[in-house]
């Protein structure tokens, strides 16, 4: 049967809520994040712009991933395509920093990556969801190979600093255990008729059975130790082979001392929409993706052009721009339509002409403050030492994460850690720091999670997203309220102009929310093409 | 750049443990107000220097100098608009051209991972940043002062 809210019995709901209060908090299951939109991708395949009026042009502002899935289209579709970038290279955000690489962030300090052959750290994005169908469908016709991203490693640690004397936990452990009294828990409570008002009689047996199968309770209904537990939780001693095969149960700790250490709310980090299995990375890095746009888009992209005025009349767009080699040197491109996908903190500060929606919308929306710290390992400690093969350990400790490459098992020499990924306040005062600064302290915080680290560190790079030139921030930030002050207007046509990009999507911080409003914005603008008909 | 999931997070500081990595790069100090990594929205260090440092100071840079990329972080040292008080006292509390606001109500705060500071922590940030990088503006500001601008609007009821 199914508990739903129409039946007689038990609400799902208010099972789940009597869950929640039992085990001592009722917002387990709702999203972790306090940001998560669940939002599937409305990506429904290639997009069709048949009929382009001879002779249309459109000039894209950006070579991200939003700015280039607008290239792309719009060429294969017959307009005359021109794309403008800051940057001497393609992708924006979709970005990967690997050995010799160098990268000054504003302020003027450098850092130059000294990263083994392989090894990388993307300071942008670094996982896709599977069902983010059109940045996967890009990466797909764009020939990019593709691996497994691991959101969850049971094995991998949830950490807390003020709990179980700062030792980090197995996954696994905190799941099994806090799964299993719970079961318990409330395997208790149906069998001593405190939930008859809520379960029918005929669903009572079922409810217990489900129970035990979920918490592996025993035949009593008791979480406790022995061998189904520990085929999940772990073992004391794990079975093998011979005479010393016999394996010895581990023994779960306390409900108390999971409940106070707060690592329950790790354990649901994989039960987002963005973030179950199964997610996928590039194979070599996420900025493969955003090259192989670059190739593919090679002799349409202009790099080195910063954009400082964006002006349309009734006839065309005209942006001026600066070729940052050679300061000072004004240029011109003109287009019949501007797909702009400049992040909102540099657009806001561009003479932009347009009406007051768009450009008090554009002013609305403050960029995340967020940092990545890569580390570099003299050996891959976490996998020889600690058998952790990709995935994240979560800690209470600013640096969030610590993420473990999802590629090259087993390979030996040196590795790379996402060492830290920090947000909010903590990210500011990252920001604030020099980059070795940054490092230092990612060190400092994951040595208490991974003793190893002082002795086996290498070296280092810190990306702090306030700091980086063509972004200012790492993404749009939209509240309830800002979304619905500004986003349409956001979203809508300017005349002539119109905005792309994640911040112009429900999907902040994807590239999915790029991919598909890049889509959506050249739908439209297509339209418009259209009905304007051919080019006298 | 994906969302993530995040824990709580607390203070886990240690001043030797922070000498200890840093003496890995041979550098010579931590930064003046290190304690300030806090576990909340808030930040806890209430002098203005502390804030600036460990705030401000990642956009608008250490000696003030602002910044330029694609598009620029305005230079506080030397800006004569700050000799209007109430025009810096409202850029921290309701942001300014992708600046945000540090005073958002707190469940707008949530939801943009915004840092609130409070009326006293503003006017001390404000009149830090008019006596220093080469300002002298002599009138230091009060929490009341500050207090009497506007603030950004709380969320209206669904």
């Amino acid at each position: 049967m199914e508990f739903d809210s129409t039946s007689s019995g038990v609400s799902r709901r208010s099972l789940l809520r009597m869950i929640g209060t039992v085990a001592g908090s009722a917002t387990m299951y709702q999203a972790m994040s306090s940001l998560g939109f669940a939002a599937d991708s409305p990506y429904q395949g290639p997009i069709d712009l048949k009929g382009a009026p001879r002779g249309s042009s459109v000039l894209v502002l950006g070579a991200g991933v939003a700015g280039m899935t607008a290239a792309i289209e719009l060429r294969d579709a017959g307009y005359q395509v021109q794309v403008l970038e800051y940057n001497s290279r393609a992708g924006g955000r979709n970005w990967t920093l690997r050995g010799g690489d160098r990268y000054t962030e504003l302020g003027g300090l450098t850092q130059e990556c000294r990263f083994d052959k392989d090894l990388y750290i993307n300071p942008g994005p670094w996982r896709i969801p599977y069902h983010h169908r059109g940045i996967l469908s890009y990466a797909k016709r764009l020939g990019v190979p593709l691996e497994p991203f691991f959101q969850v490693n049971y094995n991998a640690y949830l950490h807390s600093s003020k709990a179980f004397g700062g030792k980090p936990q197995r996954f696994r452990e905190i799941k099994a255990d806090y799964q299993g009294h719970v079961a318990e828990l409330l395997a208790k409570a149906t069998r001593q008729n405190e939930l008859d008002a809520a379960v029918s009689t005929e669903d009572r047996e079922k409810l217990l059975e489900s129970l035990r199968h979920w918490g592996a309770l025993d035949k009593d209904l008791r979480y406790t130790a022995n061998d189904a537990v520990s085929a999940r939780r772990g073992w004391k001693k794990k079975p093998s082979g011979g005479l010393s095969a016999r394996p010895i149960p581990s023994e779960p700790m306390g409900l108390e001392h999971i409940l106070s250490s707060g690592l329950w709310e790790g354990v649901s980090a994989g039960d987002e929409y963005d973030m179950q299995t199964s997610l996928f990375q590039p194979v070599g890095g996420m900025g493969r993706i955003g090259e192989a746009f670059g190739r593919e888009l090679a002799s349409l992209i202009r790099y080195n052009a910063k954009v400082v005025d964006i002006h349309q009349d009734e006839k065309q767009v005209t942006v001026t721009y600066e070729d940052s080699q050679s300061p000072g040197a004004m240029q011109k491109a003109t287009a019949d339509w501007c797909v702009c996908t400049i992040p909102l903190p540099i657009l806001a500060q561009i003479p932009l002409k347009v009406g007051t929606p768009l450009a008090s919308a554009i002013a609305a929306v403050p960029y995340a403050s967020a940092v990545k710290v890569g580390l570099q390992f003299k050996r891959r400690f976490w996998e020889e030492d600690e058998h952790i093969y990709g995935g994240i350990t979560y800690t209470d400790l600013p640096i969030t994460n610590i993420g473990y490459p999802n590629t090259g098992y087993f390979r030996g020499g040196k590795g790379v850690l996402l060492g830290a990924y920090i947000w909010g306040l903590n990210a500011m005062e990252f920001t604030s720091m020099a980059p070795e600064e940054r490092i230092a302290k990612a060190l400092e915080y994951g040595s208490q999670i991974h003793p190893q680290y002082p002795t086996e560190f290498d070296n280092g790079m810190a990306v702090a997203w306030h700091r980086s030139p063509f972004t200012m921030g790492c993404f749009g930030m939209w509240s309830t309220a800002s979304r619905a002050a500004h986003y349409d207007d956001l979203c809508r046509f300017d005349n002539r102009i119109v905005l792309a990009g994640e911040h112009a999507s429900f999907l902040g911080g994807w590239q999915e929310g790029g991919v598909t409003s890049a889509l959506d914005a050249i739908g439209r603008l297509h339209e418009r093409a259209v009905a304007q008909g051919e080019k006298a | 750049m994906s969302r993530c999931t995040t824990m709580p997070r607390f203070a886990g500081f240690t001043i030797a443990g922070a000498l200890a990595a840093l003496a890995l790069f041979g550098m010579a100090a931590v930064r003046a107000d290190d304690s300030a990594f806090t576990s909340k929205a808030g930040l806890d260090a209430q002098s203005g220097s502390a804030i600036y440092g460990n705030i401000c100071q990642g956009c608008h840079m250490p000696q003030g100098q602002g910044a330029v990329g694609a598009g620029h972080y305005p230079a506080l040292a030397g800006d004569p608009k700050l000799i209007s008080w109430e025009y810096a006292a409202l850029t921290v509390l309701g942001g300014r051209n992708g600046m945000p606001s540090f005073a958002l109500p707190p469940n707008q705060a949530d939801e943009t991972r915004a840092v609130h500071l409070s009326d006293a922590q503003i006017a001390e940030v404000v009149n830090y940043v008019r006596q220093h990088f080469g300002n002298h503006y002599k009138q230091r500001i009060t929490a009341d002062q500050v207090a009497a601008l506007p603030h950004p609007a709380p969320e209206p009821a669904p």
